[in-house]
């Protein structure tokens, strides 16, 4: 008896053992926060402005100056240099910066540090910037409950300057909780070298698109026009076909309808692309990619992507040569007026409701998003188109001029911002990560896009009611 | 995941105890009061990072986030949720893969090793334990370039394998055999120093018996030494076991790496995480844990009873 006593106390040392050294790994793995290996790069794309890098002259609204005191700021690797640049203007502001991997990719990194800081009852930072659009929308609400009032922050006078549809995005129940680092509407960046030398015309709509992706596999095997490998290719195509992925959000019902006739022509549009070469199923982020079809090889023909693709994907991450790549419109469906398309990141700034200087909070995301812009023309320039109007028009006037591109790709861009479809909402949950390991890895496995839509649906389906949404599929 | 061994006040007293001692034993009492001396040390930690955390969590497990009672609700809950089936079933197909071949290899190995010379047996030792230096998410790291057909020393294995690309070296197929080598290397090797010092402890007299009755290194390898070091297989086996479910470095840093390729959800570790930090779910995200205690400690019994781990000499 006394034997059988020892012994089981002797199994719960040991597996109590086990459960201690593991739980220790598992807090250490909670808090890796970059992602590993080479395929570290985010929607947003990898910062190479310098850390001391000047503010440009915007027009921008007088920042408060007086800001003082500690700020803790999140932010990812291309908003470093903002951070930092930021830090150095403001000597009386402590700023703490903490870089983490952007929330990229339908990442969860945010979700969890919340809930630990909720749990904790302390330890949140005032500001935070995210790559994935619709962390807002979770951290308006229960049980995260984080997002300050963007608009009382801010001033009406300054959000007015963002467009009303990004504006619109940042609104949950009626509260601005973000304001929009930038805008991303996709275009159609086009290797205009390339498309000289092969005697191509830049396609208008998607079939011709397709088309040329027929001729290029035939004469020009090996040349790319796209790719189908991000975490966020489904923004890209479906969105600017109108497919109802994350359709008629209304409190906790969404449409998710992968039957819907924009969704089947589109896959049925890219199947062959992605059979004969043309689209792979990889991601521009990946050392294969870059690889395979980046720098000397040269092999990026034409790719639909969002506007910020500009130098963070051609030049620092794929390494093509200046004076190739330019934008194209947007590519329309067939004859379909008015033309649309999607948006991939935009990502938004947040401050937090538990701040104990609010005013520093508001002065740096003020400064953030109206005043930083180094060197428009060079290769420090901002990443993305910024959300704040007058901003925008310095950053759009500096793109213009920039020897990096073929030819000014600003008209595209500044006609792309107003056509991203209406009809995309945006949701609690992280929708890119079922692309990823449901399409992505079939795509890989030689399945058809078409095939694997079903999966799809069901995957954004049940993603979808773990979030709480009663899910519709028409 | 996979951890340097390290013996437990409990494993040590049993290796105390397990073995044939020479000599005169004293009486019960002195014995337990000198090993309540080793276990000392040691309990403040197993009271403040394992049994108070138990506790909690099968606390939570089975209240309401108020704190109301509600039986196994948080259970059922948290087993039908789309992501339960699916992240046990990996983990499962993963330590059935670990374990044998941790038990075939360093078995093997370590007898192997022990049947050689003092000094190249020391530095196969040193070399195997090598791998174990790399902390769980260091090895990870490390495994990532390694799979990744454009830069590991390895691609024309990963090209025989069919692999040309990163994504496909980490296709849903391969995961389990993937997070299972990676645990294997690092474990391993402590796991052979381990045994290799179960089998110094055989008196040397036995081996010499049954050299002299005409048995080869095989045979007594097969019929001395194994079943003499039964015990400490027994003991890795329930280590082993215990960690394998509770995967959790592995699939989560390769989720980032592959940027979202490989689910955030694939071990049931992993599923608990999200559950309490993503979704604010700690209890059903504290069920999970109890099951994968449950699953552990019925694991331990199991092998704990069939081997006569804790059996005494006396």
């Amino acid at each position: 008896m006394r034997m059988q006593r020892r012994m089981c106390l002797a199994v719960l040392a040991t597996a109590l053992a086990v459960a201690g050294c593991s739980s220790s790994s598992k807090s250490s793995a909670g808090s890796t926060n970059s992602p590993a290996g080479g395929a570290s790069s985010t929607p947003a794309g990898p910062a190479t402005a310098p850390a001391n890098a000047s503010a440009g002259s915007g027009s921008a609204p007088a920042a408060s100056s007086d800001a003082s005191g500690n700020l803790t700021v999140w932010v990812d690797a291309a908003r470093l240099p903002d951070a930092k640049a930021y830090a150095a203007a403001h000597p009386n502001v402590h700023v703490n910066i903490v870089t983490f991997d952007g929330d990229g990719n339908g990442a969860t990194s945010l979700q969890t540090k919340i809930q630990l800081w909720n749990k904790a009852g302390s330890g949140w930072p005032d500001v935070i910037f995210s790559e994935q659009v619709n962390d807002p929308v979770w951290m308006a609400q229960q049980p995260f409950d984080f997002a300050a009032d963007m608009g009382k922050a801010l001033g009406s006078s300054v959000t007015s300057q963002w467009p009303k549809t990004s504006l619109a995005q940042c609104t949950v129940n009626g509260t601005l909780v973000c304001i929009q680092d930038n805008l991303a509407p996709v275009v159609l960046w086009v290797n205009q070298k390339l498309m000289t030398q092969f005697g191509y015309t830049v396609p208008t709509t998607w079939q011709d698109w397709a088309a040329l992706g027929e001729k290029v596999a035939k004469d020009h095997p090996g040349y790319i026009i796209g790719t189908t490998g991000e975490s966020f290719s489904h923004w890209i195509y479906f969105w600017s076909n109108q497919c109802p992925l994350e359709a008629n959000v209304k409190d906790t019902n969404v449409t998710i309808n992968v039957s819907d006739t924009h969704c089947t022509e589109m896959a049925s549009l890219l199947d062959p692309l992605i059979k004969n070469g043309t689209v792979p199923p990889l991601s521009v982020f990946t050392p294969d990619f870059a690889k395979k079809y980046g720098g000397a090889n040269d092999k990026v023909l034409m790719m639909p992507g969002a506007a910020w693709y500009a130098q963070s994907v051609f030049d620092s991450t794929l390494k093509i040569p200046a004076g190739e790549i330019t934008s194209a419109p947007p590519l329309q469906w067939g004859t379909d007026t008015p033309v649309t398309t999607g948006q991939v990141g935009g990502g938004p700034w947040i401050i937090s409701k538990h701040s104990s200087n609010m005013k520093a909070a508001a002065d740096f995301v003020l400064w953030s998003t109206t005043v930083f812009n180094p060197d428009p023309t060079g290769a420090d320039a901002r990443p993305g188109l910024p959300g704040y109007g007058p901003l925008a028009t310095s950053w759009l006037a500096g793109m213009a001029t920039n020897k990096y591109f073929a030819a000014d790709p600003t008209p595209a861009i500044k006609a792309a911002a107003n056509q991203i479809w209406q009809g995309w909402d945006l949701v609690t949950y992280p929708d890119q990560p079922v692309w990823s390991n449901t399409v992505v890895t079939g795509l890989v496995a030689g399945k058809s896009l078409s095939s694997l839509m079903p999966a799809f649906g069901n995957g954004l389906s049940q993603a979808a009611k773990a979030a709480g949404y009663t899910v519709a599929s028409h | 995941m996979s951890d340097t061994p390290v013996l437990t006040p409990a494993a040590q007293a049993t290796r105390k105890r397990g073995l044939p001692v020479g000599g005169a034993r004293r009486k019960g009492d002195t014995r337990t009061g000198r090993g309540f001396g080793f276990v000392l040390p040691y309990l403040p930690f197993l009271v403040a990072f394992g049994i108070l955390p138990m506790i909690y969590a099968i606390t939570l497990a089975f209240t309401t986030r108020k704190g109301k009672f509600i039986g196994l609700k948080n259970f059922t809950q948290a087993g039908n949720d789309f992501r339960f089936g699916p992240s046990f079933e990996h983990v499962f197909v993963y330590t059935a893969v670990w374990l044998a071949a941790l038990i075939v290899f360093v078995v093997g190995l370590a007898l192997v090793l022990h049947g050689r010379a003092g000094r190249a047996s020391s530095t196969f030792r040193f070399l195997y334990y090598i791998p174990g230096a790399l902390a769980g998410a260091a090895s990870v790291l490390v495994w990532l370039f390694m799979l990744d057909p454009g830069v590991s020393p390895g691609t024309f294995l990963l090209h025989i394998l069919g692999s040309h690309l990163f994504v496909e070296s980490i296709a849903p197929g391969h995961l389990p055999f993937i997070f299972a080598m990676i645990a294997f290397w690092t474990g391993a090797g402590g796991w052979i120093v381990v045994l290799h010092g179960a089998l110094n402890t055989i008196p040397h007299e036995l081996e010499e018996a049954a050299r002299i009755d005409g048995a080869g290194p095989v045979t007594i390898a097969l019929r001395l030494k194994l079943p003499m070091i039964g015990k400490w297989i027994a003991y890795m086996v329930i280590l082993s076991f215990a960690t394998g479910t509770q995967l959790f470095v592995e699939p989560q840093l390769v989720n980032e790496a592959s940027l979202g390729m490989v689910p955030d959800t694939w071990s049931s570790n992993q599923l608990a995480y999200q559950l309490a930090f993503r979704y604010g779910k700690f209890n059903e995200a504290a069920a999970v844990s109890v099951d994968l205690l449950l699953i552990g400690l019925i694991a331990a019994v199991i092998i704990v009873t069939r081997t006569g781990l804790f059996r005494r000499e006396d």
